[in-house]
């Protein structure tokens, strides 16, 4: 089946699709961030990459650098960029995304220093003022990605680009209205996958892979799940994960995740230069807890997420130490209870095997409590 | 007869509760006596007596600290008479400078860490049932006491609320600004924020310089008044004026033994975070730099030696006074300061409205912890910052009190200490707690790691730094 041999094949950060480009002498930019607009490094000629950990939970490297009081998914990912994992990629674009996020960019940088390396930095609220300096900021990107790798990224590639990611978003939004059937044909935890996998491809490449994936699954049968669930939370590609709470009768039928549906907010809008438009579309669309004054806006792309899958329930995760979303969590269940859709939050660690029997217990509970109990 | 245990009073909140405790700093003599000290001390609440003995037990800094608590205190009760007269409360957080704010004919702004101080140093239970209550909402328990503390007070029961929240550190410290921004949220009362942005080019500047100019516009329409000129030449000239006798105060620092009593550490944050721009400020930092100068003439210094001068590499811890300061200057450490206690302060042009905004807004950029926490590179600005002030005071080691909601600095620690050990030979010692909530590292633990560090890494460094010289000497003659 497609999404077994996805998820098998995403064991490795330097995948079959990476090594290929490489081989054919292409450059790997990664970034973290999904301010980090995917659209300027294509135009550029090189692969977008987004740094991920694929449920690598080793930090022994990374503590040395971070303490234990900072994320565990940044410091995996940290302990991947020092112990040479990611020796593959050619730069690295840094976002101030999170405090966690800055201080592994930073040690990394400190630590294993890569040739390009550039600051992306992404103002906190979405205003005139702001929207220009972004703009600004993405011109300064440009300009570094082509003296650094010899390459220019016209109007021409860019519009290219960026009506290449369109067809991506574009896939995504049929590839989630199968998820929001009575009877879903994609189950949440394939989807986060594929995202995983489609986050280090060209956008023509990843648009083809869920092309391929949704005719595959028009033609099946789907099966009413016990529950239907919304999650909600940061950065994770823990797809293990995600299959271990759909093992259990609930099925994600809709996620607000970085790793999912979120990543899929950012896009052009406007009109005007190229430039513009991704600033624009960018900053206004992130939907994520480091943005302020944004609260309502939050809200109104959750409930209204919540509400066009028919959820039973939603389950708010985030990793110990994250305090954009630890706090948002509360607003987001209080939210989401007053509309009479439970929400369970959950803190966790990074790709923790260990805790695995403490959240089973804890969705299962979950599950009994809004009518999903097996 | 207050009874023992007796935490709140119908209808107070926290904030309230400090202010009416803190009514006694009126009850002193204005000579104090030791045996005022040991009544007072009996006096309050069992784990408030290192509050009394912090700021009184040293006889140096006795008649200050009363000076200078009573000047809170009547701030404290202006911020409350100030809003049943129909000003505007407004908290800001310990990273913005307060000065703009009581340039506004209609604004009066609390800190919100200040606030925090006071509960948890006056009030008895030191503000654990505010954090506790934060958990019970289902906030994460790796938010800041600094600010959750205070911030709780307002939320739960009665009394006293902000008519709004200001907040500057989006992208320099999540759990200061998300706190804040739930506040907001959570009384349904406006927000202003004042972003910092990460980058020094002249472009970040002047972005900062222009958001500086939408938060007064904004902060204007929703108080209704003007910002006007002469009132904010009023309070920048007050501001460098105290900037002077901060300089004076930074100079005298040097001299050895160190002539400053460590508890006016705390007391020059608190006249920085909540009195800068005021008379207060000036008249408490003129009385400090006094008594430091008096110390100085005449040798004093509160242990035989001066063993050991540290500088606190990140920020001090704040629940028990006594503990921290008193007990470290009695075994002859002295503290030279905090990373909250390097300003910089541009020269400042008084001649237009917007020539001080400009100014204000640069001193706002480089405000202690904005400066470095929201800097292009945190580890790098903040090694340089403390690099340049152990060195400049005459550092023998730094003192990492870690806080374990500072993610920013915990991410990075690691770096800069290797760094101040590799540029300049100076130690580092790292310790994990918290600013306010002493049961994340109790000062007993803090106190056993500093004595170890002091006597096994300081002072053997120094001894056989002294035995270099000698051989040197000797081998000379």
């Amino acid at each position: 089946m497609e999404t077994a041999s996805i998820l098998e094949r995403e064991k490795e950060l330097y995948n079959d699709y990476v090594r290929k480009w490489k081989d054919e002498g292409g450059r790997v930019l990664g970034y973290a961030c999904l301010a980090t607009p995917v659209e300027l490094i294509e135009a550029a000629g090189l692969l977008p990459y987004r740094i991920k950990a694929l449920g690598h939970s080793e930090t022994e490297l990374a503590d040395g650098e971070m303490s234990l009081f900072n994320c565990s998914f940044c410091r995996a990912c940290l302990q991947l960029g020092l112990d040479g994992t990611y020796d593959f990629l050619d730069g690295l674009v840094e976002a101030n995304g999170c405090d966690h996020l800055r201080a592994m960019f930073e040690n990394w940088q400190h630590v294993n220093k890569l040739d390009f390396f550039h600051y992306l930095k992404v103002p906190h609220f979405f205003r005139d003022d702001s929207l220009a300096y972004f703009e600004g900021e993405l011109a300064l990107l440009k300009e570094h990605i082509e003296t650094q790798f010899s390459t220019e990224a016209t109007d021409q590639s860019l519009e290219d680009a960026m009506r290449g990611w369109g067809e991506v978003r574009e896939r995504w939004r049929e590839l989630s209205s199968l998820r929001e059937l009575e009877e879903p044909l994609v189950s949440g935890s394939e989807a986060v996958a594929l995202e995983v996998r489609g986050s280090s491809m060209r956008s023509e490449d990843f648009a083809r892979m869920l092309s391929r994936f949704i005719e595959e699954r028009k033609n099946t049968r789907g099966t009413k799940p016990a529950a239907r669930l919304l999650l909600c939370g940061p950065a994770t590609d823990e797809v293990e994960w995600f299959e271990e709470i759909e093992r259990l009768g609930g099925m994600i039928v809709a996620d607000t995740l970085c790793f999912g549906s979120r990543a899929f907010c950012p896009a052009p809008v406007g009109g005007g230069e190229p430039l513009h438009r991704l600033a624009e579309g960018y900053l206004s669309n992130l939907f994520c807890p480091r943005m302020y004054m944004e609260y309502a806006r939050r809200k109104e792309f959750i409930t209204q997420t919540a509400q066009r899958a028919r959820v039973d329930g939603a389950i708010y995760i985030y990793n110990k130490f994250c305090d954009l979303h630890g706090v948002d969590s509360v607003l987001v269940r209080r939210d989401l209870e007053e509309m009479g859709i439970p929400v369970l939050v959950m803190e966790k660690e990074y790709s923790a095997g260990a805790d695995i029997g403490r959240v089973k217990t804890r969705v299962q509970a979950f599950m009994e409590r809004i009518g999903g109990g097996a | 007869m207050m009874e023992k245990g007796y935490v709140m009073r119908e209808g107070e909140n926290g904030f309230e509760r400090a202010v009416s405790i803190l009514e006694m700093v009126y009850k002193f003599p204005d000579r104090i006596s030791d045996e005022d000290v040991d009544g007072a001390a009996n006096f309050v609440f069992p784990e408030l007596e290192n509050t009394v003995l912090g700021l009184l037990e040293l006889e140096a800094n006795r008649g200050l600290e009363v000076f200078f608590f009573r000047k809170v205190l009547d701030i404290f009760k202006e911020a409350m008479r100030a809003q049943a007269e129909g000003k505007k409360l407004i908290f800001i957080p310990f990273t913005f400078p307060p000065e703009i704010f009581w340039a506004f004919d209609n604004i009066f702004p609390l800190c919100t860490e200040i606030v925090s101080g006071a509960i948890v140093n006056i009030c008895a239970g030191q503000g654990e049932r505010f954090w506790d209550y934060a958990m019970g909402l289902g906030l994460p328990d790796s938010l800041c006491s600094g600010n959750t503390i205070g911030i709780m007070s307002l939320l739960m029961g009665p009394g006293l609320k902000p008519d709004a929240i200001v907040y500057n550190t989006p992208g320099s410290c999540n759990p200061n600004a998300k706190i804040h921004a739930f506040a907001a949220d959570y009384l349904g009362i406006p927000q202003f924020i004042m972003e910092k942005p990460v980058d020094e080019s002249a472009r970040g500047r002047e972005l900062n310089f222009q958001y500086l100019k939408k938060l007064v516009k904004d902060l204007e329409e929703w108080s209704g008044a003007e910002l006007k000129e002469e009132r904010l030449r009023e309070v920048m000239e007050r501001s460098y004026r105290a900037v002077e006798l901060y300089n004076e105060f930074w100079e005298l620092k040097k001299a050895r033994p160190c002539p400053v009593p460590n508890i006016f550490s705390m007391t020059l944050l608190v006249l920085r975070s909540q009195l800068w721009g005021r008379e207060e400020a000036i008249e408490v930092l003129q009385r400090m730099v006094d008594i430091s100068k008096e110390r100085l003439r005449k040798g004093e210094y509160a242990a035989p030696e001066e063993l050991a001068r540290v500088y606190i590499s990140y920020i001090y811890w704040l629940f028990d006074f006594y503990g921290y300061f008193t007990w470290m200057e009695k075994k002859g450490i002295t503290i030279l300061g905090d990373i909250l206690a390097i300003h910089y302060f541009p020269p400042m042009d008084f001649s237009s409205k917007e020539s001080m905004l400009r100014g204000y807004a640069e001193i706002a950029f480089d405000y202690p912890m904005t400066r470095q926490m929201g800097a292009s590179s945190i580890s790098l600005r903040w090694l340089e910052d403390i690099s340049y002030a152990a060195k400049d005071l005459g550092a023998d080691a730094c003192i990492f009190g870690g806080v374990h909601a500072c993610k920013h600095t915990l991410g990075t620690v690691a770096f800069v200490r290797r760094e101040m050990m590799k540029r300049l030979g100076m130690p580092t010692l790292i310790l994990t707690g918290d600013v306010f909530d002493k049961r994340h590292l109790p000062m007993g633990m803090l106190q056993e790691e500093v004595e170890i560090f002091v006597d096994n890494v300081i002072s053997k460094r120094k001894a056989s730094s002294r035995k270099k010289k000698v051989g040197a000497v000797e081998g000379g003659e």
